[in-house]
């Protein structure tokens, strides 16, 4: 009896080569979490550079679970490619960082919010006015968001709320703001904060104004909170 | 030693692959990512020379795949660009991450020039 076939979306995670003709590719589906699968023979015939199983985009493959913890690979189809994303260096560089913490600090096991995810950044990623501060920043808060590690945004370690007046130091051992008259965090950033940990998409944030400013602000604290937090 | 060289500018990579075969080199030439791979694959390599701004598929991506090779870790990569240094931020995981052991600014380098880095990056090659 012939194995059954499963059809999924999935995003390209790695790629490692198996043999003179075969590669194993890790790919990110919403509801498989992350599959493992032997693509045969393609090598030789054909770089993964070209053809259906593109780094950022969104691929419909099928495939057949194996007996171990490696699948086959049965067909892809590529459904939405982000190419504007490949004429940028910088952008290109950010996307591969991208998908390489995802692939760190994640398991196999996984919420589709994870596959939503990296295709949000993937959108972004291919709209040249969204910047990569507010990408990489906005992606580091996702990352902690949906691993449970949102920071407190809303009251001091001893539960005094945070005031619109006064000036905030943040804790990463509380991981909350707590008070302090020359201290660089105010509350138009925390408000910012607040915004991208409630999980907005990339394209609100940008609209809101002076968000480069902020952005320029909370990016040693996000990016610094995700690397003190997850493990990479 | 033999070269690939991916530029995709038709007479810049003809003077650059007449400048390397008269320093002694043979020289395999491609135009974009895809091709290149693809020779890769076809000729052995001691040393690949790489514009990073590529029709299509750029330089990076062409790093990425390339490495992703285990038998193309060790190759010496020489980025030979028209991206000013300014402009590569990510210089540092370049050469860290990819094994560029070279980011050498075109407008400002003569063939010469790079001949004779290549040949100093060789011979103190491990």
């Amino acid at each position: 009896m012939n194995a059954p076939q499963h059809v999924t979306d999935a995003i390209v995670l790695t790629r490692t080569d198996y043999g003179e003709a075969d590669r194993i590719l890790t790919l990110l589906t919403p509801t498989y979490g992350k599959v493992r699968l032997m693509a045969k023979g393609v090598r030789r015939v054909r770089s993964k550079l070209a053809g259906s199983i593109e780094l950022f985009s969104v691929t419909n493959v099928t495939f057949v679970k194996g007996r171990g913890d490696i699948g086959t690979l049965v067909s892809a189809r590529l459904q939405t490619y982000y190419g504007r994303i490949v004429q940028n260096i910088d952008r290109t560089m950010l996307g591969y960082e991208l998908i390489k913490q995802l692939h760190k600090v994640t398991e196999d096991e996984l919420e589709s919010d994870y596959f939503q995810l990296l295709e949000q950044a993937f959108i972004a990623l291919d709209d040249p006015t969204i910047s990569c501060d507010l990408i990489r920043v906005w992606f580091s808060a996702q990352l902690l968001r949906l691993s449970g590690h949102t920071p407190n945004l809303r009251t001091e370690p001893d539960g005094t709320k945070l005031a619109t007046t006064q000036r905030y130091e943040f804790s990463f051992d509380d991981r909350a703001f707590m008070a302090r008259p020359d201290a660089p965090y105010d509350a138009d950033v925390i408000k910012f904060l607040r915004l991208i940990f409630n999980g907005n998409i990339p394209h609100i944030l940008a609209r809101v104004e002076s968000n480069a400013e902020f952005v320029a602000r909370c990016q040693l604290l996000v990016v610094g909170l995700r690397r003190a937090t997850l493990r990479e | 030693m033999h070269i690939l060289l991916i530029e995709p500018d038709k007479l810049q990579a003809w003077a650059c692959v007449r400048a390397l075969e008269r320093a002694g080199h043979t020289v395999t030439h491609a135009t974009g990512a895809q091709s290149a791979v693809q020779l890769a694959d076809e000729h052995p390599l001691d040393l690949v020379i790489l514009e990073l701004q590529l029709p299509g598929h750029n330089g990076v991506e062409f790093l990425y795949e390339f490495r992703s090779y285990p038998e193309w870790l060790r190759i010496p990569i020489v980025l030979y660009t028209f991206t000013p240094p300014h402009e590569l931020t990510y210089a540092a995981t370049l050469q860290e991450e990819l094994g560029v052991r070279q980011i050498i600014y075109k407008p400002s380098t003569s063939l010469e020039v790079l001949c004779l880095r290549i040949q100093k990056l060789v011979s103190v090659a491990p």
